[in-house]
This record gives C-alpha cells, structure tokens and sequence, in this order.
C-alpha cells in the first residue's frame, strides 16, 4: 500500500485533470475487479466477493487534487492564475510549481520584503494579485511553452521523515485511493463497489454522478481530512490527531452522517483492535455530501486519514494511521454488506 | 563543458551548501574549495574566507558575503515542536508549508506548520504568521527531537533548484551565493594574466545579520579599493520601476553617496569600452550591503557596488539570470586588468 501511495503522488491530477491518475488506478485494478469509467472520468469498479450480501455498498475516494489553473499571461510573460480547489495564500507564495503537461518549472513571485511597508510586511497578497515567474521574457516567449487552461501544481516530493511521517504532494485523497486498491487487492468476504470519483475539490461533481450509477445502499467515503494537531493549537480544535488512527466524522459542511454507522464504526474499531477517532470539529466536507443524498438517500460513513497542512505543498501523515484505516475500512464495508 | 554550464554548476554547487548567518562552515567551505584553485586561502576569526595573489600595486578588496538567511532555533515544545525566530531578514509571507531542513548534529527534515483553510477565518488568509507562531514538524517526540537539535541550530529553507526559461535559475539561497560565484568566475578570467595589483578576496559571514564579517575582513586586508558584489531587486509586477534593474540587462552599477564616484565612473567607461551590459541603481544615502561597512573600514575604503539583478529576495524561490553572473564576472575583471590606469 506504502508504494502505491508513493506511485499515486507523484501523478498530477487537478479536478477534472484526472486521466494519469486514473490510469495508474487501472492499471492497478484492472486484474481483480470489473471496471468502467463514466462519462465524467469516475471508475467504478465491482470487486467480486465470498458471498453475495444484502446489500449494496459503496466505497469511494476521490482521485483529484487541489492546485491552480492558468488564466491570463501578461505583457512582460508572467503567469496569472487562480487556484481550483480550496488554497490559502500562505502556502501559495514563493513556492516553486510547474506549469502544464510539459511541466515548466516557475516560482509564485513576491515583492521583495525590503520594498514593503512595515504594516504590509505580513499582509499575504490574494490570489489575484499573484503571478508565476517562469523566466520568460515576454508574453510572445511564455506563449511558445505555456496555454491558458495550463494546469499548475506545487512542486514537492515524497519523502519519508522523522518517525514513521510522510510528506507529499496530494496526500488528499491519493491516500484514500491507496486504500481502496489495496481492498480490491485482497479479497473480502462480500462483493463491494468502488467508486475513484473527480472533481471532488471543486464541488463533489463525480460522486454524484457515481452514486447515481452504483446506486448503493450504504457508503464509506475514504478520506484525508485537516489534523491541526500542531504547536500551540488545543483541544477540540485540533480536529484530530497524526498516530491515533482512523478519523470518523459526526458532521462536516457537507453531511450529518448517520448516528448508527457512526457508533458502529467506533464498536468495530474497539472489538478489533483498531486505533480511531472522532473529528473533532465540523469543518470541511468530502464527497459524502454528494453521495447521502443520491436518489432517494444513501446511509453514508467517512472514513479519514489524519493529515496535516492539507491542500499545502508539504501534506503530512503518519503511515501507522493508513493501517488503520485499511482495517477499519474493510469491518465496516462487511457490518453493512451483511446488515 | 561549455562556460555556461560551468557557471551554472558552480552557482548550483554554492546553493547546494549550507550556510546561514554565524553558521557558514557548509557553505565557505565549498567556496574555499573553489577559491583555493586560484590562491591561497585562510579562514579569519569571525569565519570569512580569505584568499589573497599578487604582490605589488595597490590593494583591492573583492568581497561577496557567504551567509544566507534561515532560521534559527529557539527552543523545543512539550509534543516535539521546533519553535524558531528569523535569522536574517527571512520574508515570513512565504513560510507556511515550507520544506526546511533543520542542522542539528544531523540534518534532519521537517516542514513549516500552517493551518488548512478548512479551518482558517478570512484574516488567516489575509495575514501571514509571526516567526513566533509558527514552528518546525520534524515528526518526532520531544525527546527524541532533542537527541538531534538544540537551540541555537540553524535552519534552511530546502527546495531544488530549478533552471527557468533561458538561462535562469531558481533556488534559495542565490543571495549571496551568486556574487561569490561572480568573483570565483572574475578570478578565472584572470588567469594567466597579469596583474599589476594585490587582490584580496573575502567571502564574507553574517551580512544579512548585520555585516560583522565585512567589518572586520576589510579591516585586516589593508584595501585601498573594494569592489562589493551582491544582489539588487529584479523588476517583477508590483516593483516600482525606479527601484529596480531587469533581469538578464546585466550588473547593476550601484551610485550612492557612500560609494565611491571615480570608481563608478571607471567601471562605466570598462563597460562601454568591453562592451559589457550594466544598468545604473542609485541609491539616496548608504546601499544595505556590505559596502556601507567596507567604506568607513580604518581610514576608509573607496567601495563600488555590483549587484546582480534577483526576484523574490529572502524567499524560496529566488530567481537570477546567469548572463548577469557573467557579465559581473567580466566587468570586475576588466576593471582589475585596467588598474594600472587612474580612475577619473
């Protein structure tokens, strides 16, 4: 699972830009399960099981990331841009990044700090007011290598540091899509439907469509979502926390989940083992949202994996935590296969 | 090899090593490799190196300083946290999500902590942290985070560097490293020649905390002449057009009223006469460099200024263009081999 990750961010695949990642996923899949790609680039595939359950579930992870898209090049050939997904200015600024398929190199510039005022010297400029520098010399240059619609993604590698963490680029939600081809991999007891959704970054698109595919009875949306357990930051707001296991949410911006599969997930973890624990703050929201209201409702979980500095250069997990997010995954795709 | 590519590895050799500011040893001791090849090479008791050839004429100091900004290391918190204040004039607007790496015994990478926007209000997004609020993830305990690091351990802004468009380059730490690169470039193009001076070069330590290297550098080399080579601000959007040269345009020839007016004057009439692209940067009182120090050194020291165009100063992501580098070089030869005239 732990190369499979690696493999996945080291793709680019901004939402609606998906088709290497999909690729790669196929390509992973496409010899343990039956698969189709939907007309707005969703796999959904059918993992055959032990036995044939009650009912139908559905696990989902989504394969898009946040970055930005190229939208005007000025006179003087710098970038203008803005971002598609969800990006704070803070962790945009004077980072380096490349630019369209052929991957041009460029650095999101800044006015130097000495030409500032003192009260503008810890003002972040908006996403408007950024360019990227590529070192052309002019428009007529930057044009010769660069498109507007060009897509832009922090550059940032996978590494491994301290004890057991990893930083990466588009750990949301390439870790999801890790676990899941792990699980169609092995072989569960139940058959199951998966679901690598786009666009989850700009509003959800492909779960929705996905879920109207599937057409399933429960859902598991596996995810990575915010851990603000960083220095200075306290209690509830840490949201949850990097080597405690699973994230199970009672409420995002997106979705009220479902109290039973909830506690249930909670139970499972505890019978097994399995380290978990409750998102602690509601806050952010997944493809969940799209898919408990799919046609007449869906009994919907999310599943998450803790991560630091999401939708920043430098996401950061612990690998422990994937483990258990792995098993606690697969109990509770069983409980309610059979339920 | 081509010249360019020369030039090129070396500038990326110089960033390559660390050296933040009262913390060079990485960094000179590269540039004391390279400065070896050409004469012969001591270290000074606040850390500069310095190189000195030749043994009549007058004596020009060529300095460039070494450090680099970063951070430094003030303390570790109860779950691991490295707690860090500036080092130099670091520019906290690009920090957030930074990779750094933290010189402990051993050096270790870890990340600048930053809040989602999942979970930031509209002023999150609108103001950077203060130095003090933000911290390193190393991704260890505080126990085991303090087996390694310790106050007082510097810190790096990490990232590869990248060659842009053209012959540009992209990387932290090209402040200063490309004037030291300039002056290793100028001393090849000199030789085999002759020389009808004593030059006297200096990698120079904690510029960008103050400028204690140049001080007492330039107080041992007994210099009649310095030539001071850094970087100026490149023009990019939002930059007033006045305060700054292009990129690729050539030296920045600095004029202020602590710099020295003949000596600026020869160097103009160097370049026009070799052909050599400059552009003039005026400055209304002293410069921020290290020629402000160099000149009131004992009695004093007629100083020029070059400074090599550079966008995004105190960042990551600092760009230059290596025609400038070399266009530096061939400027501070030039004036070298032209010393024996008299400046106007």
């Amino acid at each position: 699972m732990n190369n499979t990750l690696k493999d996945l961010c080291s793709l680019y695949g901004g939402s609606g830009r998906e088709e290497n990642v999909r690729e790669y996923i196929i390509e992973q899949i496409k010899d343990f399960a039956r698969y189709s790609v939907d007309p707005l680039g969703n796999i959904i595939a059918f993992k055959k099981g032990a036995n044939t359950p009650e009912n139908k579930v559905m696990l989902a992870a989504h394969m898009d990331e946040v970055g930005f898209i190229v939208n005007y090049i000025t006179e003087k050939g710098f970038l203008k841009f803005t971002s598609v997904g969800g990006v704070d200015p803070a962790v945009i600024c004077g980072k380096p990044v490349f630019v369209g398929s052929n991957r041009i190199a460029g650095a999101v510039g800044m006015k130097p700090v000495h030409l500032l005022k003192s009260d503008e010297k810890d003002k972040l400029p908006g996403i408007d007011e950024m360019y990227i520098d590529i070192g052309s010399n002019d428009a007529d240059e930057a044009k010769q290598l660069i498109s507007l619609g060009d897509r832009v993604y922090f550059e940032s590698g996978f590494y491994k540091f301290g004890d057991g963490f990893i930083k990466a680029r588009a750990l949301d939600d390439r870790a999801g899509c890790a676990v899941l081809i792990d699980l169609i991999k092995s072989e569960p007891s139940y058959d199951l439907w998966f679901a690598f959704t786009v666009q989850e970054e700009v509003g959800l698109r492909g779960a929705k469509t996905a879920a109207y595919s599937i057409a399933p009875d429960y859902a598991i949306v596996v995810e990575a979502t915010t851990a603000a357990d960083i220095s200075g930051v306290t209690g509830e707001k840490r949201v949850c926390e990097l080597g405690k296991g699973a994230v199970v949410s009672y409420m995002d911006n997106g979705t009220v989940y479902n109290m039973d599969l909830y506690n249930r997930a909670f139970e499972l973890a505890q019978k097994n083992n399995i380290k978990v624990q409750p998102k602690t703050r509601v806050a952010g929201g997944n493809d969940a949202g799209a898919i408990h209201t799919s046609r007449g409702g869906v009994k919907t979980l999310s599943i998450s994996l803790p991560c630091r500095y999401l939708h920043s250069p430098s996401c950061v997990i612990k690998e422990e935590d994937l483990k258990d997010v792995r098993q606690l995954t697969k109990l509770t795709a069983e409980s309610f296969a059979n339920d | 090899m081509s010249e360019h590519n020369k030039l090129q590895n070396l500038i990326l050799k110089l960033v390559g090593a660390a050296g933040v500011s009262g913390a060079e040893s990485g960094a000179s001791k590269v540039a004391a490799e390279e400065l070896s090849r050409f004469m012969n090479v001591n270290t000074d008791t606040l850390g500069n190196v310095v190189g000195t050839v030749g043994e009549t004429g007058p004596v020009i100091l060529l300095d460039a300083h070494i450090d680099q900004i970063g951070m430094i290391v003030t303390g570790i918190d109860d779950e691991g946290f490295i707690k860090v204040d500036k080092c130099g004039g670091m520019d906290i607007r690009g920090l957030a999500a930074q990779e750094v790496i933290v010189w402990g015994k051993k050096p270790l990478k870890g990340v600048v902590t930053s809040i989602p926007p999942h979970l930031s209000n509209s002023d999150d997004a609108k103001t950077a942290k203060k130095i003090t609020d933000l911290s390193i993830d190393v991704g260890m305990t505080a126990e085991k985070a303090k087996i390694t690091i310790r106050p007082g351990d510097r810190v790096t802004l990490s990232g590869n560097a990248q060659c842009l468009m053209g012959d540009k380059i992209c990387s932290p730490a090209l402040d200063d490293r490309v004037g030291v690169a300039a002056i290793l470039r100028s001393l090849e193009l000199l030789e085999g020649r002759k020389i009808a001076c004593k030059l006297v070069v200096q990698f120079s330590v904690q510029e960008e905390t103050g400028g204690s290297g140049a001080k007492t550098g330039s107080y041992n080399s007994e210099a009649e002449e310095c030539i001071t080579v850094d970087v100026s601000f490149a023009s990019a959007p939002g930059i007033p057009e006045e305060k700054c040269g292009d990129l690729g345009k050539g030296p920045m020839l600095g004029v202020a009223p602590i710099l020295d007016e003949s000596m600026f004057k020869t160097m103009e009439k160097i370049a026009i006469a070799e052909n050599i692209p400059y552009q003039v940067e005026v400055m209304g009182a002293r410069t921020g460099t290290n020629a402000d120090s160099i000149q009131t050194t004992k009695a004093g020291i007629k100083t020029a200024l070059l400074s090599i165009p550079l966008r995004n100063m105190h960042t990551p992501t600092e760009i230059i263009s290596l025609a400038d580098v070399e266009n530096t070089a061939r400027l501070i030869a030039a004036y070298i081999l032209n010393r024996e005239g008299k400046n106007e």
